[in-house]
């Protein structure tokens, strides 16, 4: 080991605890870009594998009912490579244990034979066996959520008809990667959950033998996606076709795509900061460093060492530091992202989700915090080679002041001496007071955004279940009914009010544009249902006209007063020029409103409905339950408090594993940006402060000197933080939302006080390590010394 | 214990009692083979109103005895006592609370705050001091009103030392401690300078102790003390104490 390598490692002995705040800044960043870039390649690498080993279909359609031989026209279609048909229907269940009943979508398996495409995976038990009766499968997800087994037993309304299922086996599907009921934006996997049973057997049950009503198909190579699409739409118009889609508008799919595109943005931007943080604190520990050294530099190079060497002994300082920060960066990202695919299992279900380390990330990670480094000590090294070894030897000249701006604006007698010498240091030193004040701020914004988020997903909750829907349960029908349905419904046990709606697949096209989704007619006056503008007014339903969410709107580029085609997708599927009458203000999916009667009217069938909203009384809940069990004409139930409560646990879960990931991050910043402020401007100022305590100022007192600087910058810091994170925040919530789910930007005082609190303490805790040096300062030699 | 309470005040000499009491004082930095004894078996009493020079060469002690005067550092042998109280063996706090009300302190490289004006530096002591003058008086006493404002990197060598004299003497100090003052100073400037303290010595009869290796300067003195080896090897008292204007080196 060369002389100058023995240096530099008791150099960095002695520097240990600013050498190690600057590589925990820097890990963070590292961690940041490890774990999310690790995130997207095992979300990537896992479900291409399993979309491939299981044959998850590329295009999707629904219909109302189609004889089989259609099968086979669809598969004529040129570009066609493979196509599944089968029956999907939606039926109330009865689950052990559960009070309240839940809603299953059944799918089925063919008989005789294993599925062309989307093939379940099997995780335990069986699968179905041919000419078993009434034997099912269940996703595993839903059978977490109610412990079943391979052997325990589900009751489930079968069009009308109670039908005891016999679980043989947990399944896991490419079609519900992401779990959640048709339509709905956010899972409820204790509420709904998807089964698959014998094609003839529930075919037969709802009276579709050889018949097929939902179909799946995958392209062959070179074809096109949109004209197979509409090849599909056009033979299935006649049976009812509710428009096929590709994978994109696949609802589970769509999930697994948005995290990853979210882990994109995150994996960009936020390390980014955090080293750009690191290189500047480099820059101010290695600035020091060389100052300190000055001498030791000049002798060196009067000995005849040259400009390179001791620039490389320097930049090899910097390199250590990378090294520290780069190994526990790895270490920290994989650990973070080991617990972040763990999180993954409550949303997605994948055969295997492992947590794949991106080694071409890793690479980029050194490479990124390598040059982070040698941009902060590139400076400082310079200024060692500018030094001529005669100069380097004298003192560096007495560091020059002026009153501070405060001050030459004449309101400095307001201001104590020590706080005027740290607003003189700070104007002394104006590109170190940014980047500490802007380090503060970054570690005051990063709080702020986790707890916007939860806030965001609290207002969606309280929008959606206490401002716009405010009934107790909804059940739906199997089949739209007559109003007199409606009479049933309010025969139940304890319903104090009931409400129908009703809901029709359609087509909106305005130019060019066209979009497929299901209109809500809500009856005029609604209690129970009301749809609501951006200004939290209710929107009344006009009786001409359609009222569309503003994602639709935007969608569509439609404003109220233009007219929009409508045309249904069942029934008669009459067409028609409807006004747009308002944009209604939502956070999930597209929506379009009617009343109820004027959508009836349209539809040229009668008052019917598709279910009912109904509010019940607290004290015949269990009774209510159990009489829905048993209402053969219920074809799903969504009790509101239970989506909640779900949606809460895991929202819960996961929003606390980020706030404590972005927790770590925030103090580390806040730790390491203070504490290192704080040991350099201890070596620089020590014969002042020395002499501060020789002159006979108390510790205290001293100690209030060397961090007055630091308090200032904080105190500006932690309002320009909460700016600063609101802006992320909003950024952030721009990146993620999607049509799905749109969080709202929600900003309480609460959240910033948080923000605040925890830098306050981080910075209060550094101040206070930084500030036990004090005790060893050397107070004679100190004063002995020139600087 | 505290530290008493000896503030005096301006004009009114100190009666010549004791200040200083040193009984067989030590002082060894180090242990075992690395010991390094500075200081041993010093006896002296300094009183009020006096001006005291120690001599000495580099590491005769001089510069330990005066620490340990200024509470900058505690005997590891003998008696220290100031006004009766025991210096020697006080705690830190105690000490901090001694040098913040009885001792001024100049040192060789004047050691101002450089972010501060001269008036301010001044004011950083009377901010904490229990019976202080206005800044103003201090630095008029020095000769530096015209330079009040202006922050150290403004302001000489001489300019410098004098606002840090200033600084020491606003608190009105029992005892003032000089260690080198005119060291690195040219021989006018050091002149301005020991005339600055020997003006406060009498006006304000601060006991004033001054170390010094220029042999020159002790003329000023009532008492000079000779150290060599960290003990007194000569002690005598001049029996005229000469004005700086007469001395020259």
């Amino acid at each position: 080991m060369s002389l100058l390598d023995l240096k530099l490692l008791r150099d960095l002995r002695a520097l240990k605890s600013q050498a190690l705040a600057v590589a925990l800044v820097m890990a963070c960043g590292l961690a940041m870009m490890i774990m999310t870039r690790s995130l997207i390649l095992s979300l990537d690498t896992a479900r291409t594998g399993y979309y491939e080993r299981h044959r998850f279909a590329e295009v999707f359609s629904s219909l109302k009912r189609a004889p089989k031989s259609v099968v086979a026209q669809i598969a004529a279609i040129p570009g066609v490579a493979a196509v599944e048909a089968s029956v999907a229907m939606q039926v109330t269940l009865d689950i052990p244990g559960m009070v309240e009943p839940a809603t299953g979508l059944i799918n089925t398996l063919p008989e005789r034979r294993a599925p062309v495409l989307n093939r379940p995976y099997l995780r335990t038990g069986r699968l179905l066996g041919s000419g078993g009766r009434n034997e099912a499968l269940v996703s595993e997800v839903f059978s977490d959520a109610h412990k079943l087994r391979p052997g325990d037993s589900v009751s489930a309304i079968l069009n009308g008809r109670k039908t005891e299922l016999r679980i043989v086996g947990i399944v896991l599907s490419p079609q519900f990667v992401f779990e959640a009921a048709p339509g709905a934006a956010l899972p409820d996997n204790r509420s709904f959950g998807f089964f698959w049973m014998r094609e003839e057997e529930l075919a037969e049950a709802f009276s579709l033998e050889g018949a097929f009503n939902t179909v799946a198909l995958i392209l062959a190579p070179g074809a096109s996606e949109r004209g197979v699409i509409a090849a599909v739409d056009r033979v299935l118009e006649p049976y009812g076709g509710l428009g096929a889609h590709g994978r994109k508008d696949h609802p589970s799919d769509v999930r697994v795509t948005d995290e990853i595109r979210v882990l994109r943005g995150l994996s960009f931007g936020f390390p980014l900061v955090f080293l750009s943080v690191a290189a500047f604190m480099t820059n101010a520990v290695m600035s020091r460093q060389i100052a300190l050294q000055r001498e030791q530099i000049a002798i060196l190079k009067a000995f005849g060492f040259t400009n390179r060497q001791i620039g490389a002994h320097f930049v090899k300082f910097a390199l250590v530091i990378v090294a520290v920060g780069t190994v526990t960066g790895v270490i920290g990202g994989a650990l973070l992202g080991n617990k972040l695919v763990e999180m993954y299992h409550i949303f997605f279900r994948f055969p295997a989700l492992d947590f794949k380390l991106a080694t071409g990330a890793l690479l980029a990670a050194v490479l990124a915090s390598s040059a982070a480094a040698l941009v902060g000590v590139i400076g400082a090294v310079r200024r060692v080679a500018a030094l001529s070894p005669a100069e380097a030897m004298r003192p560096e000249p007495p560091a020059s002041f002026r009153p501070a701006f405060f001050e030459r604006i004449g309101i400095a007698r307001w201001f104590g001496v020590s706080f005027r010498m740290s607003l003189r240091n700070i104007e002394r030193k104006p590109v170190h007071a940014v980047l500490t004040c802007a380090a503060l701020a970054l570690a005051t914004g990063i709080l702020v955004i986790p707890n916007s988020f939860r806030d965001g997903i609290n207002h969606i909750l309280n929008f959606q279940w206490d401002v716009s829907q405010r009934q107790t349960v909804t059940l739906s029908l199997v089949e739209p009914g007559p109003l007199r349905a409606l009479a049933d419904f309010r025969a139940l046990p304890g319903v104090v009010h009931a409400e129908p709606f009703r809901s029709v697949p359609v087509e909106l096209r305005a130019g060019n544009r066209t979009r497929r989704l299901g209109v809500s007619g809500i009856p005029s006056g609604s209690h129970l249902a009301r749809v609501i503008d951006a200004n939290d007014r209710r929107i009344l339903l006009p009786p001409h006209g359609v009222v569309l969410s503003k994602a639709l709107g935007d969608n569509l580029e439609l404003k109220p007063g233009d007219t929009v085609i409508l045309r249904v997708l069942e029934g008669k599927r009459p067409e028609r020029s409807v006004p747009v009458a308002a944009l209604a203000e939502d956070f999930a999916g597209i929506a379009a409103y009617m009343d109820m009667e004027a959508l009836n009217r349209l539809l040229g069938e009668g008052d019917r409905i598709n279910g009912a909203r109904m509010t019940v009384a607290g004290g015949s809940w269990n009774e209510f339950l159990a009489a829905v069990k048993n209402t053969p004409q219920s074809a799903g139930v969504v009790i509101k408090e239970a989506v909640r409560a779900s949606f809460r646990r895991t929202t819960a879960e996961s929003i606390g594993l980020i706030q404590m990931i972005y927790l770590t991050f925030a103090t580390a910043v806040a730790f390491g940006i203070v504490y290192n402020s704080a040991r350099i401007s201890l070596s620089e100022r020590a014969r002042e402060l020395a002499t501060l305590r020789v002159l006979g100022f108390t510790r205290g007192e001293v100690g209030s000197v060397l961090v007055g600087e630091l308090v200032i910058l904080t105190i500006i810091a932690l309002p320009a933080g909460l700016v600063l994170g609101s802006f992320m925040a909003k950024a952030i919530l721009v990146s993620v939302n999607t049509e799905t789910v749109r969080l709202p930007l929600i900003l309480t005082p609460a959240n910033y006080a948080f923000a605040v609190l925890v830098v306050a303490v981080a910075t209060a805790l550094s101040a206070a390590l930084a500030c036990r040096k004090l005790n060893q300062l050397d107070l004679v030699g100190a004063l002995k010394a020139v600087d | 214990m505290n530290p008493p309470d000896t503030t005096s005040t301006a004009g009114q000499p100190a009666s010549a009692e004791a200040v200083f009491r040193v009984r067989n004082l030590g002082k060894v930095y180090g242990s075992g083979h690395a010991a390094v004894r500075a200081l041993a078996g010093v006896d002296l009493d300094f009183c009020a109103g006096e001006l005291v020079v120690l001599l000495g060469a580099s590491g005769s002690g001089k510069s330990t005895l005066l620490n340990l005067l200024g509470g900058l550092d505690s005997p590891t042998e003998g008696d220290l006592h100031y006004r009766g109280w025991n210096l020697g063996h006080a705690d830190e706090s105690s000490l901090t609370r001694y040098r913040r009300d009885a001792v001024g302190f100049v040192f060789q490289f004047y050691n101002l705050i450089p972010s501060l004006t001269a008036r301010e530096n001044v004011a950083l002591i009377t901010e904490i001091a229990r019976n202080p003058m206005p800044p103003e008086e201090a630095l008029a006493m020095v000769g530096l009103t015209p330079r009040a404002d202006h922050f150290p990197a403004q302001l000489s060598g001489g300019e410098q030392q004098r606002v840090a004299i200033a600084r020491a003497i606003a608190k009105r100090p029992e005892v003032l401690l000089c260690d080198e003052p005119t060291g690195a100073l040219d021989v006018h400037t050091g002149i301005t300078v020991l005339e600055a303290i020997q003006r406060i010595n009498r006006e304000l009869g601060t006991l004033t102790v001054v170390i010094t290796h220029n042999a020159v300067i002790a003329e000023m003195a009532d008492r000079v003390f000779t150290l060599s080896d960290g003990r007194i090897q000569k002690s005598g008292t001049n029996t005229r104490r000469r004005s700086v204007s007469e001395l020259t080196w």
